[in-house]
């Protein structure tokens, strides 16, 4: 069995539809549609992405999003599932643009209560045996399968104290507790299936202490824990949130039809984005179509085809903007407008990361002219990281140091000079001056 | 069993200590010395020496010696911290391939747990000649701020050290550990703990041999080598406008003068006025220049003032999140070297309306809390239980670039809190979780200790989904964190593991090259 997933050899294999695939079913877009129903059993994935329709790496997000959710699978095997081609846009990638927000935060110490609760709980399920053999009392594991029994009672009950104590009392019974169930205080012993136990009970026990210490959080458990503890008068809560529930509901469904209209609106814009994107791209305009493209993600951001295609059109707008960028740098350059040169070579150096000459003449740059020595510092750096054989950007990287006052970077760097070219002079008199 | 000691791993000295008995004894090293010196130097003939050694021949080896490995451990090359090392430190300081701070003495390069471990060494070989037999096990003390970096840095380095470190506690914790020995009062103290390099300021609540931290605030940059350098520098511009001389760029005399400015300080305690004498210091044409001046200790108080006063700020912010008044303040206890300066002892009593506690000692009462907590850990001993509390704040980077804290900083350990948290925007399928260390409401000025994606959820609008994010941090200050989507269920989760500025590959090679080495010496 092959332990590596090879996307090249993956896409020398045919495709065809799953038996159970309903093509009609599918929400696609024309291209898409077009894609999938060239998928006919006979061509391969290579021949696919030569077709042209759609950019290469368009056809690889749509196949291997399909082959995932089982659309379609490889003509030759079953082994779809199991062999993901490299190419599937992993749930992280699609992730990395999204953030989490707090939730309202007002009601927010009573939801983390409540969810501390589930948790307490959930880990008591199956409690441990009694066993003889641990570096524990038969009374002491006695002891602590009653104790997280009542771990769901309320708070003062765990605490062994009464509704109205004082927190003195709170404290005092807390520390005591402790003395028994700080897991601490079996460290190094054998206490087997106890030890989670141990640990979930002294959580619970600090949960309750540090809630009662605190006069509002206190309010706020004894305000929640009599209809959780009375039987009797649970039945009078539950319709009341049921309606308030049903409620809830009317109004989602409500904001979620005027939703959809929006949905779908957005999306239509978005398709007419990105295939106006399409046009400019196979005219070779790229920055219009990179703008486009751009347009088309913003208005339907879940949509892995725009953002599949965009990577190439960027790359392509980017050789052009870098190209505009680097005519204006010379231009200013030879005019001696050095400060205006300057930022649009520290510019192009964004577009294009990979030129470890423009990194260095940038850094020379940021050095002399722009007076930002921790930017000239990165990109003599980046210089000397992309062609650690020159010992130009070594040169380079170990004057920035000496202006930095970082000698023993410099050292290195003057010394890095000398073995590359060991007659370097200035390389041999910054070395003596050191 | 074999003895657990406690060492006090100092920026300027440390202290190693052992109970006997279920009383405390603090190690004397060979020289009899009670406190050894954090210094370690590599001589011209390629000798390493470390403590008394190494610090005697500090002025004519400057280049070679290292001292306050302390304050660059655990942080990385570019922070603001190790910029001001790099400016003082006669030694080089170069940036390590992991982004961290390393030491080049000796025509070699030092990662710091490696600088602190021959410390650590030496500590352990002084507990070992007076016990008269190997000992494995310890705990080590750091200051309340060092964050999990500089706290795994600091375990590192008691592996390398050949030790097992069975927990790191915080100094001021220590040292009231060490005060509540004996003592069965319900009381409330303050530590007062200002050292070689750091300040730290904690106040806890202690009760029938429960110890509780109430709350803990510092600075991990400010201690007795701050004083000195005040001194140095005032020094320095006293021979300027005398003689003419800068005497900044001659790295020998700057040790000179270092040393003699921590002697006159601790001098200073003592007496009102002491004469420094270097005599030559410098030279021209005209013969050598000798430096001789007088210092009182009311010029030193007047140099080093506003750095006095400045700890009460933050003895105040300290009293405000204990949420208690200084006049709840049972006892005030002083520690590390520093706090024996009047000036320091006069403005804390002035603070807390009371005279400190003089029954502990400032340079041991560390070292002999932690050999306490050894002993309480590894014993069956049921009277005394520290709830030792976590240092920084830890939660999660939400919209905007805000950090919302799941757990705050003090609170006790082991502990478990979760929030519920939702999407920002419509149909999102997937949410980033990634959790963070510190203090700042905003996002990236924190340290991020890990991350990771809960994906599938169902499409709904923003604001919708339930995301449950708990915090669990177990005994051994592990900590894992959970996301669950709430309407399927569906959960991720990882623990997170505190990592050093070393992968355990090259903790590995190190201990295998020092035991090269110390093959080597025996020869």
């Amino acid at each position: 069995m092959r332990m590596k997933i090879e996307p090249d050899q993956d896409r020398e294999r045919v495709l065809r539809l799953a038996a159970d695939c309903e093509p009609t079913s599918l929400r696609l877009s024309p291209t898409e549609g077009y894609l999938l129903s060239r998928i006919d059993g006979q061509l391969t994935w290579d021949a696919l992405r030569k077709m042209g329709a759609l950019p290469a790496d368009a056809v690889d997000a749509c196949i291997a999003e399909w082959l995932k959710e089982s659309i379609i699978e490889f003509a030759d095997g079953a082994d779809g599932e199991k062999r993901k081609p490299s190419g599937a846009p992993a749930n992280e990638q699609k992730a990395e643009t999204k953030t989490t927000s707090q939730s309202d935060t007002t009601d927010g110490k009573k939801q983390s209560v409540e969810a501390t609760r589930v948790i307490s709980s959930g880990a008591i399920e199956d409690l441990p045996e009694i066993d003889e053999s641990l570096d524990l009392s038969v009374e002491q594991q006695q002891e602590f399968l009653d104790f997280a029994k009542g771990l769901g009672r309320p708070y003062h009950e765990i605490l062994g104290t009464p509704m109205d104590a004082e927190a003195r009392a709170i404290k005092k019974a807390y520390f005591q507790l402790s003395k028994r169930f700080h897991p601490d205080r079996y460290f190094r012993r054998n206490t087997g299936a106890f030890s989670d136990l141990i640990e979930v009970c002294f959580k619970r026990l600090l949960e309750a202490y540090e809630l009662l210490s605190d006069p509002v959080t206190r309010a706020q458990v004894q305000k929640a824990q009599p209809v959780e503890d009375t039987k009797a008068k649970a039945g009078t809560k539950k319709p009341l949130s049921a309606a308030a529930a049903r409620r809830r509901l009317r109004e989602r469904v409500g904001q979620f039809s005027g939703h959809k209209r929006q949905l779908q609106d957005q999306k239509r814009k978005a398709k007419s984005f990105f295939e106006s994107g399409m046009t400019s791209f196979r005219e070779e305009r790229w920055l219009e179509a990179a703008g486009s493209v751009r347009l088309a993600i913003a208005f339907d951001p879940d949509n892995t085809a725009y953002r599949e295609s965009f990577g190439d059109v960027q790359r392509r707008a980017h050789e052009e903007r870098s190209a505009v960028l680097l005519k204006q740098a010379n231009g200013a350059f030879e005019m001696r407008h050095l400060s205006e040169a300057y930022e649009l070579f520290n510019d192009a150096v964004h577009y294009r990361p990979f030129d470890a000459e423009l990194a260095h003449r940038t850094a020379t740059l940021a050095w002399t002219v722009g007076e930002d020595l921790k930017r000239a510092k990165e990109l003599a750096r980046q210089a000397v990281d992309l062609e650690p054989e020159s010992a130009e950007f070594h040169g380079t990287l170990g004057q920035i140091f000496v202006e930095a006052e970082m000698i023993a970077n410099a050292r290195r760097e003057f010394e890095a000079v000398l073995r590359i070219d060991p007659k370097d002079k200035d390389a041999k008199a910054a070395l003596r001056r050191l | 069993m074999s003895r657990v000691i406690g060492i006090d791993l100092g920026t300027t000295n440390s202290c190693v200590a052992i109970l006997e008995n279920g009383q405390p004894a603090v190690i004397p090293n060979s020289g009899g010395y009670k406190t050894t010196p954090s210094t370690f130097a590599i001589t011209q003939d390629g000798k390493r020496l470390v403590g008394h050694l190494a610090k005697r021949q500090a002025v004519t080896n400057s280049t070679g010696t290292v001292y306050a490995a302390k304050r660059l451990i655990g942080r990385r090359f570019d922070s603001p911290e190790v910029a001001r090392s790099v400016e003082l430190s006669p030694f080089d300081i170069v940036e390590g391939p992991n982004e961290d701070a390393r030491i080049e003495i000796g025509g070699k390069t030092f990662t710091c747990p490696e600088v602190s471990a021959f410390i650590l060494r030496e500590m352990r070989r002084v507990a070992e000649e007076y016990l008269g037999e190997p000992v494995q096990e310890a705990v080590i003390t750091v200051p309340a701020y060092f964050n999990d970096a500089q706290r795994q840095c600091t375990k590192d380095a008691g592996k390398i050290a050949g030790l097992e470190v069975l927990r790191i506690i915080n100094e001021p914790t220590s040292a009231a550990m060490a005060y509540s020995l004996n003592r069965t009062e319900d009381e409330k103290v303050a530590i007062y703990d200002l050292g070689g390099g750091t300040f730290d300021i904690s106040i806890l609540e202690m009760s029938d041999g429960v110890i509780e931290v109430l709350a803990t605030a510092g600075n991990t940059f400010l201690g007795g080598e701050d004083f000195d350098r005040r001194i140095v520098s005032h020094l320095v511009d006293a021979f300027q406008a005398s003689d003419g001389f800068d005497l900044t760029s001659d790295a020998m005399a700057l040790q000179r003068l270092k040393d003699a400015a921590e002697k006159a300080k601790c001098d200073l305690s003592q007496r009102e006025t002491v004469e420094v004498n270097l005599p030559f210091i410098a030279s021209d044409d005209d013969g050598p220049r000798h430096l001789s001046a007088e210092l009182t200790r009311a010029t030193l108080e007047g140099l080093v003032n506003d750095i006095v006063e400045g700890t009460l700020k933050t003895v105040d912010q300290c009293i405000q999140d204990a949420g208690v008044s200084v006049d709840g303040i049972d006892q005030v206890i002083l520690v590390g070297g520093q706090s024996r300066m009047p000036r320091v002892q006069q403005a804390v009593a002035e603070y807390f309306g009371k005279r400190p506690h003089k029954g502990v000692n400032p340079d041991e009462v560390v070292a002999i809390g932690a050999a306490i907590q050894g002993e309480a850990l590894v014993s069956e001993d049921e009277n005394l239980l520290l709830l030792d509390v976590t240092p920084l704040s830890l939660g999660i980077a939400t919209f905007g670039g805000h950090f919302a804290k799941l757990i705050e900083r003090n609170t006790t350990v082991p502990v478990c809190k979760s929030h519920t948290f939702t999407t920002t925007r419509e149909n999102q399928s997937a949410v980033k979780i990634r959790v963070l260390q510190g203090e700042s409401d905003i996002a990236q000025e924190n340290d991020l200790l890990g991350e990771f994606v809960l994906g599938g959820i169902r499409p709904a609008r923003k604001g919708e989904p339930e995301i449950e994010v708990s915090f669990d941090i177990d005994a051994n200050g592990i900590v894992s964190v959970a996301a669950r989507d709430t309407a399927t269920g569906k959960e991720q989760s990882i623990t997170v593991n505190a990592t050093g500025t070393l992968s355990d590959d090259e903790i590995q090679q190190i201990i295998e090259e020092q035991e090269l080495f110390e093959v080597a010496l025996k020869e």
